[in-house]
Order: structure tokens, then sequence, then C-alpha cells
């Protein structure tokens, strides 16, 4: 059994939370004025999908979720749940989409994705930093004169919204931040 | 982008980050109105407070001779004024810079920060919490607040829970029994999400003994007359009846150098003239310390606290 001290608990992570694989959600070292330093953790139970938070004394020792990481591509939503392939065998796994969350509006066919198993399941998949996302729809170009990089709200080829330069065009590729969002450039 | 190119372009932005001088003179015109005297105290002092969990930001002062220094940028100005309390100044409040090294990032967190600390002479913590009550409601002007999508209901009173009880209530726990290390796991775990349940501030009260360094002991002397104000969980205020026993406070000092050795915290001398202050004599008192960036964030409505300021650590030190 793998364990770490709770103070070392990163966002991010799997551990053992109740005797159930969670993923952290979010990890803040806290140290009140007196008493000893704690760590709280919101997370995710990777079965159930249900969140939680706990608090944990910073030397406490939590068990590591020992989990395996295998790459394979996106194919497509069925439901709620998304479906993945490993390009080399043709297996395919399900993935329930509250474990995507928020980034699911990044997944386009055929994206490599490091697919995270527990004990012979899939519990999760871990999205490239950045993707290429083809615009769809864009307001029509703001004539106007103002000069410091001003941005445009555009729809992209997944149906998410993104915040791009003036310059984008319907029919452009821009690459995007899967975690913040963020416009970081124009791909030809 | 850095915060005044976006609020350049965006000039729609500027109206949160005015709310911070709009608090801040509430702030003052409230006390003032009181008769406070508003003091400002060194930031840079040659011994700070000892509070173990937290580090300080050491520098060195060096004069034209060459001679040498320690000097530390304050974590609060609480050991100035209460010299100044032993000088004889009253009633007193400071608006003022305070430093914190090593801190995790965090909303509610930045290395430097701005802390209200306010004294009220013959008064105890109870005074205080009204005081509190006041002020805030004055801050936001009506009795309601709307914050990140939740409604806080503000009108008086606000609950107001003392800790053994809290613990005997929700954890089934005898808090003299509970070790200091174990105490904010179960707090955090056991207690707050019952605080939380209510949706208006909340002041929780009476701490065992050992989790108060500067305060006095209650009636009941296991306990001290401390307390703690929160509104969603966020940590508004902390105060204390002010210990005035020079002995006493010498011995608590004495433990938490100690403890800020075992911490491998930066280590420096005891402040000998403020237990010269307290033996001198400083009046019966009562003082919080309260950080105004979180009031300030409550009421211009923002996730954190760096979105109410306009250079954030985070920016100045890509954090």
């Amino acid at each position: 059994m793998n364990t770490i001290n709770a103070g070392n608990i990163t966002k991010g992570s799997f551990i053992i939370f109740k005797g159930a694989p969670v993923f952290i959600t979010k990890a803040e070292f806290m140290s009140p004025g007196k008493g000893s330093p704690v760590m709280r953790i919101k997370f995710k139970n990777v079965q159930t999908g249900a969140a939680g938070e706990f608090t944990y004394k910073t030397g406490e020792s939590v068990e590591v979720a020992e989990i395996e990481k295998k790459e394979m591509e996106y194919l497509y939503r069925d439901g709620e749940e998304l479906v993945f392939m490993n390009p080399k065998s043709y297996d395919q796994v399900s993935i329930p989409m509250g474990l995507i969350d928020d980034q699911f509006g990044y997944l386009t066919p055929n994206l490599k994705c490091w697919i995270v198993w527990y004990k012979g399941s899939p519990i999760g998949a871990t999205l490239p930093s950045h993707v290429t996302l083809k615009v769809t729809e864009s307001p029509d170009e703001v004539a106007g004169n103002r000069i410091n990089a001003p941005k445009k709200t555009v729809r992209l080829e997944t149906g998410i919204e993104a915040q791009v330069p003036l310059f984008i065009k319907i029919g452009e590729k821009v690459q995007l931040d899967t975690t913040t969002g963020e416009y970081l450039g124009r791909v030809k | 982008m850095k915060t005044w190119q976006r609020i350049k372009n965006d000039p729609n932005l500027m109206e949160k980050y005015l709310v911070r001088e709009r608090v801040i003179d509430t702030i003052r015109s409230f006390f003032k109105n009181q008769g406070f005297h508003e003091v400002f105290t060194p930031i840079l002092v040659p011994i700070p407070s000892i509070e173990p969990n937290l580090e300080v930001f050491e520098s060195e002062l060096r004069t034209s001779k060459g001679e040498k220094r320690r000097a530390f940028l304050i974590m609060s100005p609480e050991f100035s004024i209460k010299k100044l309390l032993a000088g004889g100044i009253g009633n007193c409040f400071e608006i003022t810079k305070c430093f914190r090294n090593e801190e995790e990032a965090s909303p509610l967190h930045n290395p430097e920060f701005t802390m209200l600390e306010w004294y009220r002479i013959n008064a105890d913590y109870k005074d205080i919490m009204k005081d509190f009550e006041h002020l805030f409601l004055r801050i936001i002007g009506k009795d309601k607040l709307e914050y990140q999508g939740e409604v806080y209901d503000l009108s008086l009173p606000w609950p107001k829970t003392r800790i053994p009880d809290a613990f005997e209530k929700y954890a089934g726990m005898d808090v003299l029994k509970v070790s200091d290390e174990d105490f904010y796991k179960i707090y955090f775990n056991e207690i707050e999400p019952e605080l939380l349940k209510i949706k208006k501030p909340y002041f929780i009260y009476d701490y065992p003994i050992s989790q108060a360094s500067l305060s006095k002991p209650a009636k009941d002397p296991r306990f001290a007359e401390r307390f703690e104000v929160f509104l969603g969980g966020i940590e508004l205020g902390n105060c204390f009846s002010e210990l005035t026993d020079a002995k006493e406070q010498k011995k608590r000092f004495e433990a938490e150098k100690k403890d800020r050795q075992r911490m491998n915290k930066t280590e420096y001398p005891i402040d000998e003239d403020l237990i010269e202050a307290l033996k001198e004599g400083i009046p019966a008192v009562s003082g919080i310390a309260v950080g105004v960036d979180r009031l300030v964030m409550l009421a211009a409505d923002t996730s954190s606290i760096e979105e109410t300021m306009f250079f954030p650590g985070k920016e100045l030190f890509d954090l």
C-alpha cells in the first residue's frame, strides 16, 4: 500500500478516501493562527461521481490510489458516457461524463487522451494541455478604435465558446488551453 | 495581461476595484465617530509577533557605518498597539499592511494584505462582537448580502456558539480532551458544515486556553475569551479579551518560541519591550484583527481577494 502525507496531496491526484478511490479537485493547505496546519481537500468519487470534502491533519498518512494510465483516442458521446478506443488493440471503454465535466467541450474525435485505470476499470481521462478547434460562428467584425488587443466571443466546432482576438475568422482553427480555456494562438 | 491593462481595456472593471476605497472610508468614519484614535505603527520592526504557524519576511537594516540589524515585516500590528495601550492611547484602531511568507496560494491569501485592528478599553470580547456586527452592517449598507450566488441574512443578532457546546453537539466530544493537533480536523469535518447551514454570519467563542496565546482566561479558566467570526466559512476576524498579565504572557511566548523552533520557522527573540509594557500595566482591553481584503471581497462580490487588488501578489511575483 502506497501512502503519502496528507500535506502532499495535490489537485489532480487520486487517493483512497474511506475505501473508495477519489479524484482530488481542490487541495488547500491551511495554517490556522493557532493549532496545527490542515489540508482541506475537495474530491470526486470516481465510481459514483459524487463530490465531497474532507480535512486532514497535514502529517496524517493517506493511501494513494494506485492508478495506471493508457493512451486512448476519443470516439463519441453515448448519452451520459464518453467512448474511447485503444488505437492498437481497438478495445473500447466508456467513461461517465461527470468525470470529465467542464472539459467535455475540448474533446474532438480521435483526440488522444490518457485514460486513468484503477483495479481494471477506467475512472477518468486526462486531456492534452491544449487542443485545436475550428471556429464555426463569429460575430461580424467590430470596427473600432480599440487598440489594446480586444477580444470577441466565438463558437467552436464542439459547441463551446471562447474569447479570441478580433482577427480570427469563421473556419480558422485556434489553439486553447484545456485547463483555463484561454486562447493560445491561431493554427494555420 | 496585467490588471492595469485589463482595466484600461475595459473601464467597467474599475468599479469593483474602487470598492476598497469605500470600505476603508467606512471603517475610518465608523471608529472616528466613536472617538477612537487612528494609530500608525511601524511595518518594519526589529522583533515581529510570534505566531508559531506563520512565517515572517526578514530583511536587514544597515547603518551608514555598515552596522547591521535584523529587520522584519510585521505579521500583525498587535505588539506595537499594545505598547501604545500601556502608554495610555485609549480606544484606538489601525488599518495597516501586514505580510506573511510561505503561505499557500489561496483565494483568501496574499503575501501582503491589509489588516484592521481595533482595541476597546474596559471592554470584553462580547463588546467586540457587537462592534463587528455594526461595522459589517455599515460596510454592506443593508441587512442582506448577495455573495457569489448565495444570499446571507445579516439581520441582528448573529448566531453565537461556544466552542465546547459545538464540539459536544456536533461531534459528541469534550473539546478539552481534543488535542490541539486534532482540533481543526474535527472542526472542519464535523462542526463547520453544521454552522454553514444557517445562511448568516456566525461567531464561535471560548476556545481551549491552549488555542489562544494572547487572550485572557474566561470565567472557566480552562477556556480563553477568544472568538472568531465567519461568513460562509470565510474567517473574517479573530478577537481576544487581551491577556494583560506579563508573567503569564512571557510563559506563553516562551512556549511559542519553542514551537517555532520545532516547526523550523525563522527564530527571533521574545519582544521584551512588550513584556515591559504589560508589567507597567495596560487597561482591561479587548481587540480584534480583521482581514480588510476579505471585507472588500464580500462587498465587491468577487470570489477571491486578489480580484480586488490592483497589484495582486500572484501577478507581481508570478506565483
